[in-house]
């Protein structure tokens, strides 16, 4: 018997499920941050790489001061560049430290102990330990590119 | 009296192509629940709605849905909670629908299985033949209690975004109740346990959204579970061996039982 709505009967979510944080906690929300800044993170590095591979002599490069290593700088000297760097040091700050709220949350480190519970339930695993720990990445990541946008735009530092 | 409309999933994967909302004009009264709001939707407005529920007091976990946006027990949310929004009831996400609210548990019942969730004992005389209970502590049980307070609602795997792109992973429910079986005092399964979760499609796929635990409506807590056992995943230590469990009860000397 085929049905006639059988994908839809399926109900899988997919990708949107994955990604959207949508009426969940903060947590939920760090986690789609800290994916898509993964990504993100992954694709500045392979452009870090290609760019700091002028430095040591790509191609045509033969040392920090070869016309192609400035070509690259002359790249992100402008506004726009700036404007990408300091997002790139939002994204990055961000990854670092929720990563590091992560790895104490998933090894256990800054859980509380199951016990018996009480109502109104609140979940330990959610607690204000690692919820603040969210708030101190999202923190960092703000004064961090504050920081970049004053040093770049600003000449400060 | 005063109203509200309440929006359903109307979906028969017999005859419809795809789902579409359907809405009700419900006469609003003091504590009524989504639950009581389906149901006077089916039996005065259309008697075709589709859905599952049977104790009315969030014990039995049979009206999972998804209402306004999240996972819930239909039974144990209030109209009122919901602030005066629309009330829109879904089925939950990552489970087959059959029809209109009634979502296909099977999936989720064999994930649960597959991570086994009873005592394993190498005692099987004991078992075959039992001479008296096996006896848990107070502190050992309060270890495990919350856990054993799941309902097998679904509504914790139908929020988790790893269900939703890998479906070999066993998901929040049946994870937290492993944790509740390798941290009985009884069980000897720990082993057995530990190398089931430590798979490619394991423990290893949680990436702590929270969003379980977030949406459990008996507070069970699934992600609290779920991160602790990943260090006895990693370190690969059973917290007991066989024949280390607890024993069967004895009674004292003296006591005429
Ligand atoms: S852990 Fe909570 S949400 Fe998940 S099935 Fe059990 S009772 Fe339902």
């Amino acid at each position: 018997m085929s049905l006639v709505g059988e994908e839809r009967a399926k109900n899988k979510r997919g990708i949107w499920g994955w990604l959207n944080p949508y009426h969940y906690n903060l947590e939920r929300w760090a986690y789609t941050f800290q994916r898509v800044t993964g990504v993100a993170v992954l694709l500045y590095l392979l452009g870090h790489l290609g760019d700091t591979s002028f430095f040591v002599g790509g191609p045509t490069g033969t040392g920090p001061s070869s016309s192609s290593w400035s070509f690259i700088g002359s790249i992100f000297e402008n506004s726009f560049g700036h404007l990408i760097l300091v997002l790139v040091v939002l994204v990055l700050t961000f990854h670092g430290v929720n990563g590091i709220r992560l790895i104490l949350s998933e090894f256990g480190l800054i859980m509380k102990k199951p016990s018996g519970i009480e109502y109104p339930y609140r979940p330990k695993s959610l607690g204000s330990v690692q919820k603040s720990l969210v708030w101190v990445a999202i923190a960092a990541a703000v004064v961090a590119a504050l920081w970049t946008y004053l040093v770049l735009f600003e000449g400060m530092g | 009296m005063s109203e509200f409309k309440l929006a359903v999933q109307r979906f028969d994967p017999l005859t419809d192509a795809k789902p579409r909302l359907a809405e009700y004009t419900v006469p609003m009264r003091e504590g009524m629940t989504v639950l009581d709001a389906l149901l006077y939707a089916r039996d005065y407005l259309d008697h075709s709605i589709a859905l599952r529920f049977s104790c009315r007091q969030a014990s039995c976990g049979s009206c999972g849905m998804k209402i306004n946006g999240r996972p819930r027990l239909a039974c144990y949310t209030q109209v009122e909670e919901l602030g005066g929004e629309k009330v829109v009831a879904q089925p939950l996400d990552n489970f087959a629908i059959v029809k209109d609210l009634v979502t296909d548990l099977e999936s989720f019942f064999t994930k649960h299985k597959q991570l086994m969730p009873y005592v394993l004992r190498s005692d099987a005389q004991e078992l075959d033949h039992p001479t008296a209970e096996y006896l848990m502590k107070p502190e050992e049980l309060k270890k495990v209690l919350q856990f054993t307070y799941c309902i097998k609602c679904g509504l914790c795997t139908s929020a988790c975004p790893t269900v939703a792109m890998d479906v070999k992973f066993p998901g929040p429910q049946a994870m937290a109740q492993a944790y509740r079986y390798l941290m009985d005092e009884r069980d000897e399964g720990g082993e057995k346990r530990l190398e089931a979760l430590d798979t490619a499609h394991g423990v290893w796929r949680c990436h702590f959204a929270g969003s379980c635990s977030f949406v459990c409506p008996k507070g069970v807590d699934p992600a609290l579970g779920i991160q602790l056992l990943r260090r006895h995943v990693l370190s690969g230590k059973a917290p007991r061996k066989q024949g280390e469990g607890a024993k069967v009860w004895s009674a004292p000397a003296g006591s005429t039982k």
